[in-house]
């Protein structure tokens, strides 16, 4: 009974436009204020301080300010001029340079916003410039832009970890496959558009000009997988791991390619700073939640009835994706993530599915709900760059839902795709 | 000092300890792995770190709050009329000003509360200096709500909000984003 009067409350104030965040918290306060007694406020206090106290949550402003750095530093020109060099011989080659560019962006990126900030401005104006129409333009990008939360490291992965108490690792390294499969399955909607538009290829395929870009671009490279190595080796925690990665940025950018932008690296870090608050004080606002949540045992009694319809994993894997993806269209994916995922764990340990597994599934989802409006950060972004109208890229942008679809599927319904490399690193 | 003058100063402010918190985290995270690397291990890493992103949450989001870049469901306030509008989100406001008010002062409880405690792995430092993020930046929280709340009014009785995706989106899509431009 309470916790439903909390939720209609919860639900009712974020639907007048109080922050998500803030409405939990003032309903956690009321029920404390009235249940418990208004002299056990105080723990409303605490409980907001221990709820944002996290070491491995800390990855996420870390991982954000690598990937700014070397938004701040002549990367980005030199991974595209790399891409240009192996793929831009293909038909589209622009569209192929996006995609391809985006999977080594992914490398040090963990955010597909960013991704799409520091790509598009430049690939984008290119795009038009070969007679790809703006929508076109904004949709490859953005779509392509979505390989950066995929292929390790992701900040969705790290919320998702902690909320779902599993390794952000082994996460890291499931991630991995799928990234791939998306940018190839990409790369085929990519080909039939360029076959539909008639969009010209780029340059010549020469060794010699693979072999010029790839050692301009060898740091942009080496750097990230080195670091990569060492979280999966265990050799550092995924949040010292994004420590490493802010040094080597700046150490390249700063000292290797000396063209770090200094105003554009302190504007990053405040907008950094300012995306990590927003996202913790989420978090800490929800642990105040959940301590009702797990007394109304509200994630047990979902997970019975969820049960109660069926117990195949896979019938509830597809009401999970066809939630998610609702989801996706009309909440910010870091909220998603947060207010979804501790009540749907139950369900999920209940049924058997493998909680890595799970979270490819969930980060997926994700992904293409960034490309879904009205809620869709990445397409928006995209989308101003190119100066292009939200829904008619959302209609170009189609093919490459679809794509994203077809491997979210895949990797839903054969575990393998994901788990594979898990088990080979780490067993089980 | 004008209103927008002060605006800009407390802006700054905020900017320049979201700053200052954003660089001492990093190079902490960055010291700490190398201490723990070269078999040192600084005992006091973890939870230092960890109350150092509790800091960087709530300085963060009172700039935030003056950014107006929490994140929230603008859709069926946008969908109201004009005058509707303006009464729902006034009274939203209210609600996360109480909100905030309240978590300041049951926040300075806990901090009287807890004299005489410290951190666990450094006693040096006092668990009133590490609590004081709570009252003070709930305190900061509400200031940057007032100092906001003219462009609020202004958007309720205009064209209604941007949702903080769409914030984001803007910030990252500014055209001289591309970094292309060297320091040297």
């Amino acid at each position: 009974m309470t916790i439903t009067i909390m939720l209609i409350g919860m639900i009712g104030l974020s639907l007048i436009n109080v922050p998500i965040a803030i409405a939990l918290g003032f309903v956690a306060m009321a029920a404390i204020a009235l249940i418990q007694g208004p002299s056990m406020l105080p723990d409303l206090a605490l409980e907001m301080f221990n709820g944002a106290s996290s070491f491995p949550l800390l990855a996420i402003p870390l991982f954000i300010l690598a990937g700014a750095i070397m938004n701040a530093s002549s990367i980005s020109r030199r991974l595209i001029a790399f891409a240009s060099s192996l793929v831009g011989f293909v038909r589209g080659g622009l569209s192929m340079v996006s995609i391809g560019t985006s999977v080594f962006f992914a490398e040090i990126s963990g955010s597909a916003v960013a991704d799409v900030a520091a790509l598009g401005t430049i690939l984008i104006p290119a795009m038009k410039s070969r007679g790809y129409s703006k929508e076109v333009a904004a949709a490859t990008m953005s779509s392509a832009a979505s390989l950066a939360i995929i292929i390790p490291p992701s900040i969705p992965m790290i919320l998702y970890a902690v909320m779902a108490q599993t390794s952000t690792v082994k996460l890291f390294v499931a991630g991995i496959v799928p990234g791939v499969l998306g940018a190839v399955a990409m790369a085929g909607a990519a080909y039939y558009q360029a076959v539909k538009y008639d969009f010209p290829a780029e340059q010549r395929f020469r060794l010699s000009e693979v072999w010029r870009t790839g050692r301009e671009a060898l740091w942009a490279f080496i750097l990230p997988v080195a670091i990569l190595g060492s979280i999966f080796g265990g050799i550092v925690t995924a949040t010292e791991g994004a420590g490493m990665a802010v040094l080597a940025s700046i150490v390249v950018g700063g000292f290797i390619y000396r063209d770090l932008d200094f105003r554009e690296l302190k504007k990053a870090c405040i907008d950094g700073g300012i995306q990590t608050a927003v996202v913790m004080l989420l978090v800490a606002a929800s642990a105040l939640i959940g301590t009702f949540l797990t007394e109304a045992q509200l994630p047990q009694a979902l997970g019975h009835a969820m049960t109660s319809i069926t117990t195949n994993k896979y019938l509830v894997l597809l009401m999970l994706n066809v939630a998610f993806f609702v989801l996706g269209m009309f909440l910010h994916s870091a909220a998603a993530i947060i207010l979804v995922i501790p009540i749907v764990m139950p369900l999920v340990h209940a049924i058997g599915i493998d909680p890595i597994h799970f979270g490819l599934v969930v980060t997926l989802n994700l992904a293409i709900g960034q490309q879904t409006p009205p809620v869709a950060s990445v397409l928006m972004t995209s989308c101003a760059i190119a100066k292009a109208d939200i829904w008619d890229t959302t209609w170009v942008n189609i093919p490459y839902i679809v794509a994203l679809v077809a491997v979210l599927l895949l990797c839903t319904y054969v575990p393998f795709v994901s788990l594979g490399l898990v088990h080979l690193f780490y067993g089980g | 000092m004008t209103f927008q003058l002060l605006r800009r100063r407390y802006e700054q402010l905020l900017e320049a300890i979201v700053l200052i918190l954003m660089i001492a985290l990093t190079v902490l995270v960055i010291v700490g792995a190398a201490f723990r690397y070269l078999g040192n291990a600084l005992t006091w890493y973890d939870e230092t770190a960890s109350i150092g992103l509790v800091w960087l949450t709530y300085y963060g989001s009172a700039l935030a709050a003056l950014r107006g870049a929490h994140i929230g469901v603008p859709g069926l306030v946008n969908a109201m009329p004009p005058a509707l509008r303006l009464v729902v989100t006034l009274i939203a406001e209210a609600v996360v000003i109480l909100f905030f008010v309240l978590l300041a002062w049951y926040g300075l409880q806990v901090v009287i509360v807890l004299q005489g405690e410290h951190m666990i792995t450094l006693p040096e430092v006092s668990s009133q200096f590490t609590q004081s993020v709570i009252p003070i930046g709930a305190t900061m929280f509400v200031i940057a709500e007032i100092l906001r709340l003219p462009d609020v009014i202004r958007a309720a009785r205009g064209r209604g909000f941007l949702d903080a995706e769409t914030l984001e989106a803007m910030s990252h899509g500014a055209p001289d984003a591309t970094g292309s431009t060297g320091a040297h």
